[in-house]
């Protein structure tokens, strides 16, 4: 294996008593896609808040390219090249769809031309370039969740954070979505995705992480984690796991 | 379309130059004057609130601040009223960076009750204080040349308009500022700084009005801390603001021409009822919130940024996490 683009170290985040996330350790090399799951509470979300810097960890270490990055401001990641969505998805919805992706590009391109030209660019690729004058609230949960997207990408990251884009589209802009993320992958930036849709996670992910009341229960090929004991116990308790 | 702009901006500023070969009257250049001032209140203050999104209920201070500057520079220190002037804008914008540290990470209607309670303290200061004549003010060597006023006016405010113009609506600044006021944990995830971007912000509006402070302090010949550091000076130029249209240049612009009109003629033909002005500012006020929300600007041209602007920057229960839920 080659040096990991991220490398997360038992990383630990408690809110008061609660321990949202507890020693969870991971890579993620150059192009590929990680699947992140877990019930509902499992503290998924919380992992993308500490990776973008939305949290500081209680305990443990996040490197980003070899390089210390805990406790570093989402700008900073932003500019280092993280990219992130939002789960709750966060449009400027005052803004047209192209000012949205152009506020993002400034961190490459601080001209305004320059950024503009870009964001064009990120609008074509993701389909979004026949509403670029519209406001960002006209848009569909679809086009939000592709606008969404589009502002990450605008960034040039080499790592995106993916926080259920696909969930609440129909089967086609699901479709759309999935082939987006693994042309992205193509070229070349390595993808951590929480989702809830299993066939979709499965699909397109190289490796699975699960997790479990914040800790890390599992990790590996979709097919292998799938058969994991541990795995269907937390999806379907206890009585299912034990059937062979 | 661009060439037509410029043609009317060309013959505004050109007919406004000759104002005073025409109309000479003294009483009437004052009142033209006072407008140019207000004007340059009305959209300093809206560069915190229509485009960044924070209500500035203390924006008035930066303009008597200013105002102090020049008085006390002019008087104590026996320096000439124009090397007054940026001294009184860096005062003033020094005020705000000393200010915007701890009142920036306010959100809401809570920046809108410090900025309210930091202006109330800059007064309480200019009472006690000896270099500022406590409660008897300040008294100017009087210069009485309505022209030179009107003309240093119309320059500052002209040049302030076209600098937040070019800064607001061209510059890459201008989204940015746009960015925090729509969604400020969303700006940070695109690399956006909004502690830097806020105080530039903060600043960039506080200059100006300091700047207009110290002409202020020079035209009128009499400061004291009633006069320019009075709530009334913030209030005038909010209700202005909001009643043009917040969120944009041009509506605040409007808004000042027109109130300050109404209260000139106010004040000059219903004197005996001057205490209603006020009674009817608040009335102004709240009807526009509640009928005009995106302001006269806002409502004709069909930008529907004031009434989202207005309700976000008085919302006291903005997420401070991550603004979403755990899954």
């Amino acid at each position: 294996m080659t040096k990991p683009l991220l490398s997360v170290e038992d990383l630990t985040k408690t809110f008061g008593g609660l321990h949202a996330v507890e020693e969870v350790s991971f890579q993620i090399q150059q192009g590929e896609i990680i699947g992140l799951i877990g019930p509902n509470g499992a503290g998924k979300t919380t992992i993308f808040n500490l990776i973008s810097g939305y949290h500081p960890p209680t305990r443990g270490r996040i490197a980003f390219n070899g390089r210390d990055i805990t406790g570093r401001r989402p700008y900073e990641l932003a500019r280092l090249g993280i990219g992130r969505t939002f789960q709750v998805v966060k449009p400027f919805p005052g803004l047209t769809v192209l000012e949205n992706v152009v506020i993002a590009a400034f961190a490459r391109h601080p001209k305004r031309a320059d950024a503009e030209r870009h964001a064009w660019q990120i609008l074509e690729s993701t389909g979004l370039a026949g509403r670029a004058g519209l406001s960002a609230a006209s848009l569909t949960l679809a086009g939000r969740k592709r606008l969404e997207i589009s502002k990450a990408l605008a960034l040039e990251p080499q790592l995106l954070l993916l926080d259920e884009v696909v969930a609440g589209l129909n089967p086609t802009e699901a479709d759309q979505t999935i082939k987006l993320i693994l042309q992205l992958r193509d070229s070349g930036i390595s993808i951590l995705v929480v989702e809830h849709i299993m066939r979709v996670i499965m699909n397109i992910s190289d490796s699975i992480l699960v997790l479990n009341f914040g800790r890390k229960i599992a990790m590996g090929k979709p097919a292998e984690v799938t058969r994991n004991p541990e795995v269907v116990k937390a999806y379907l308790g206890e009585e299912a796991a034990c059937k062979p | 379309m661009r060439w037509r702009n410029l043609l009317w901006i060309g013959i505004s500023i050109a007919g406004l130059l000759l104002l005073p070969k025409f109309f000479p009257d003294p009483f009437f250049l004052r009142i033209v004057t006072e407008v140019f001032m207000w004007v340059g209140l009305a959209i300093t203050w809206d560069v915190m609130a229509g485009y960044t999104g924070y209500l500035n209920f203390g924006h008035g201070a930066f303009f008597g601040i200013g105002a102090y500057v020049t008085a006390i520079l002019m008087m104590r220190s026996g320096w000439p009223f124009a090397a007054t002037l940026p001294v009184a804008g860096l005062v003033a914008g020094a005020a705000a960076l000393i200010a915007g540290l701890p009142t920036l990470r306010l959100k809401g209607a809570y920046f809108a009750i410090a900025t309210w309670a930091l202006a109330l303290a800059v007064q309480q200061m200019a009472l006690v204080l000896d270099i500022t004549g406590g409660p008897d003010g300040m008294r100017l060597p009087p210069f009485l040349h309505p022209q030179f006023f009107f003309y240093l006016m119309l320059t500052l405010v002209t040049a302030t308009f076209a600098l937040l113009w070019f800064l607001l609506e061209k510059a890459p600044f201008g989204l940015k500022v746009k960015a925090i006021r729509e969604d400020e944990l969303g700006a940070m995830a695109l690399g956006i700084n909004p502690t830097t971007i806020k105080m530039q912000a903060f600043i960039l509006s506080a200059i100006p009005a300091g700047v207009l402070g110290g002409i202020y302090a020079y035209w009128i010949t009499f400061i004291d801390p009633a006069s320019v550091l009075a709530d009334i000076i913030t209030d005038q130029a909010m209700v202005m603001a909001v009643f043009g249209g917040l969120g944009t240049l041009i509506g605040p612009l409007i808004g000042a021409v027109l109130i300050f009109a109404f209260k000139t003629y106010f004040w000059a033909y219903l004197a005996d009822y001057q205490v209603l002005y006020l009674i009817i500012l608040g009335g102004v006020i709240a009807l526009t919130v509640v009928f005009l929300p995106n302001g006269l600007w806002g409502t004709i041209t069909g930008y529907t940024g004031g009434r989202r602007i207005l309700r976000k920057a008085l919302s006291v229960d903005q997420p401070q996490g991550s603004g979403e839920k755990e899954t």
